[in-house]
């Protein structure tokens, strides 16, 4: 298991460099740079650039440079703990991320933890209760779930939570005053109260999504004859349920959570810009419309880092609970 | 007296003969679904003495299996038994299992621990995700006070009994661990942990390979003799049952057609089916191989032949008389039974 796990993390380091590359290619292919859409944006307002100003920005901040002097620059600053400066932001990348990253974190676990919590127990009952009015309402609520954009829900939330309180739903606190205070029960509890929110609308479609695979993988174990054999010991219905089919059926559900992360990430930039939270994801936008390099490639670093641990820790849990593949590795 | 539990059966459950086991009155288990009825078991009836061997022979589909799962009440959800009694004697009682409520407490109790079940394949049967010792110490521990080390010494004697070659390491093992053999002889072992009364083999043998097939008789018969168990041995093949029970059952399409002593049904035997089923072994004469099969096949569970159900392919068939009503069970001889017009039972019909 020890060599597994080592043997797992020295892979991240091939993998992650690949993930950097293709990041910093990626953000580089538009034609221009960040300096060309900066210049962009100031005549738009009205302003008259001149070329010695764009020459002295591009110096300073190497743009002139080729593309591997460029990547070689920041990836040496990145192992070093150094990202760098945001030249969108006029802030360095660091301090943009150390603000940031706990709030997208927040959302990201939350909104994992009540996919699971609702998806798993959902699952399990559609399937015991097969083709009940039960099932078939959680079976129309899915696809819903799995229909209904995030961005839209997010408007839904907003407006019915306006409604029915009469406070807009916006922002991490309550009150400029609740955000600088030090971390009390009071303040945790009203970033709680702010949180559920953007957490359950991110996890929507993850969580309709998981209902299905739940059901279906419990569907496909109820019928096995480990489980007639169960049964033809004496093993009570509740035992017979939980202890046999439903520790197979979810293992799928696991190896599930390596990719939940990212695409929570992801879903995470429509809700947060709509519900006006200071997530990573609406920063890491901007700075791939506005070519900001090195936030954007840092931010694209720290995200694939975690889906690699979340993929990692799936794993570690399937070997935990699945002897066949605590085997094979 | 009546000694009827508390099982919901309103009529008084009969009283069976201290020296049967097990008896099966008229069963019918039908499954039911959008596509129609199957009429798996159709009034199938017999009797199980303490101690003997019986076996159940029959193609596939002709209701063996559902036979045994209706005993143990664990028929799937769209199977359901429409009438007859299973009356069971027990803690000296009789119990008519087919009255029970199949979650009970009675009948759970009795699963396991009076009638326990072998199955065809020991390789789905058992958990892949939990050690065949973790199931067998269930097992124990459901049905006796003992604590978890005391159920796994027993589960160790178990293990060893059934032949298992080093039963203090395998029952720590996953099935995917195991040899075909060894999954088969830790099934056995899972079957016997709690020294049922009553085990119900369902095509044991089926799954193995030859060898292994003659070891699991030699097992299953020793381990009879030193238990004094009964055993139900539901097979296909008619090799295992000579070779291994007392008294024979020939099922066809949910219902017995003929019954008695091995002797009595091979070599004697009286009904065209069982015939035809002997007929259908290969025989090896020098120079060939001789297979005399039954013509046709087995009808479509949908489209049920009227009467005998085995009419259509009876080369002995009677017009205006197989296709009217199903024969009744004719005694022939002192425990040796037959269901078909040829021996009588006509007189019904005028």
């Amino acid at each position: 298991m020890l060599r597994f796990i080592s043997r797992r993390l020295l892979l991240m380091v091939p993998t992650l460099i690949i993930v950097s590359l293709i990041g910093f290619i990626l953000i580089q292919a538009p034609p221009g740079d960040f300096v060309t859409s900066y210049v962009a944006a100031l005549e738009a307002q009205g302003d008259i650039i001149d070329q010695d100003l764009i020459d002295g920005l591009r110096a300073r901040f190497g743009l002139g440079q080729p593309l591997y002097i460029q990547y070689w620059r920041w990836a040496s600053n990145f192992v070093q703990g150094n990202f760098g400066y945001s030249m969108g932001l006029r802030q360095p990348v660091a301090d943009i991320i150390k603000a940031r990253l706990p709030a997208s974190f927040a959302i990201t676990l939350l909104s994992m933890i009540l996919v699971y919590a609702i998806a798993i127990p959902i699952g399990v009952l559609s399937a015991t209760k097969q083709y009940s009015i039960v099932d078939y309402t959680f079976t129309v609520i899915g696809f819903l779930g799995v229909a209904t954009p995030n961005f839209l829900l997010a408007l839904v939330g907003l407006w019915v939570i306006y409604l029915s309180t009469g406070k807009a739903a916006m922002g991490l606190y309550s009150s400029p005053q609740m955000q600088n205070a030090p971390f009390t029960l009071a303040k945790v509890l009203d970033l709680l109260n702010h949180l559920w929110l953007p957490a359950l609308i991110t996890g929507m479609a993850g969580t309709a999504g998981l209902i299905r695979t739940m059901r279906a993988n419990l569907l496909d174990e109820l019928p096995k004859p480990y489980v007639t054999v169960a049964r033809a010991r004496g093993v009570g219905r509740v035992k017979l349920l939980y202890k046999y089919p439903l520790r197979i059926a979810i293992n799928p559900v696991i190896s599930t959570i390596g990719y939940t992360l990212p695409a929570l990430l992801e879903g995470e930039v429509l809700v947060s810009i709509v519900l006006g939270l200071p997530t990573l994801a609406p920063v890491l936008l901007n700075a791939l419309l506005q070519q900001d390099m090195l936030l954007a490639s840092s931010v694209i670093m720290i995200e694939a880092v975690l889906v690699l641990v979340g993929t990692l820790i799936s794993d570690i849990l399937l070997a935990i609970v699945d002897p066949r593949i605590r085997g094979s590795i | 007296m009546s000694s009827t539990r508390d099982t919901g059966a309103t009529a008084p459950t009969p009283e069976l003969a201290a020296d049967t086991l097990l008896s099966v009155r008229n069963l019918k288990t039908y499954f039911f679904s959008r596509e129609g009825t199957t009429k798996a078991v159709d009034g199938v009836s017999f009797d199980v003495k303490q101690g003997e061997i019986l076996g159940i022979a029959g193609e596939s589909g002709c209701g063996k299996t559902v036979t045994s799962l209706s005993i143990m009440r664990i028929l799937p959800k769209s199977g359901k038994i429409v009438s007859g009694k299973i009356l069971f004697n027990y803690d000296n009682q009789t119990t008519d299992l087919a009255a029970a409520d199949p979650e009970s407490r009675e009948m759970r109790s009795i699963r396991g621990k009076e009638i326990s079940m072998i199955f065809q394949e020991p390789m789905t049967a058992f958990s892949p995700v939990h050690t065949i010792g973790n199931q067998i110490i269930e097992t124990i521990r459901i049905h006796q006070p003992v604590s978890k080390e005391e159920a796994r010494e027993q589960a160790i004697e178990m293990l060893r009994r059934a032949g298992m070659p080093s039963p203090t390491r395998n029952i720590d093992q996953y099935t995917f661990n195991l040899s075909g053999g060894m999954r088969q002889r830790a099934m056995v072992a899972l079957a016997l942990s709690c020294q049922p009364k009553l085990l119900l083999a369902d095509e044991p043998t089926t799954a193995v390979d030859v060898t292994i097939q003659a070891q699991m008789l030699n097992l299953l018969r020793d381990i009879q003799a030193e238990l004094g168990m009964a055993i139900v041995m539901i097979t296909h093949d008619l090799a295992v049952i000579a070779e291994l029970t007392d008294r024979v059952m020939i099922m066809y399409l949910g219902k017995e057609v003929e019954y008695g002593t091995v002797e009595d049904v091979f070599y004697r035997s009286q009904h065209p089916y069982t015939r035809g089923l002997l007929g259908s072994i290969p025989k090896l004469a020098p120079g060939r191989v001789e297979i005399d099969p039954i013509e046709g096949s087995v009808p479509s569970v949908y489209e049920m032949p009227t009467g005998c159900k085995f009419h259509p392919r009876c080369p002995h068939y009677m017009p205006g008389v197989c296709e009217k009503r199903d024969p009744p069970l004719i005694e022939i001889a002192p425990g040796h039974a037959v269901r078909c017009y040829l021996y009588g039972g006509k007189e019904a019909l005028e």
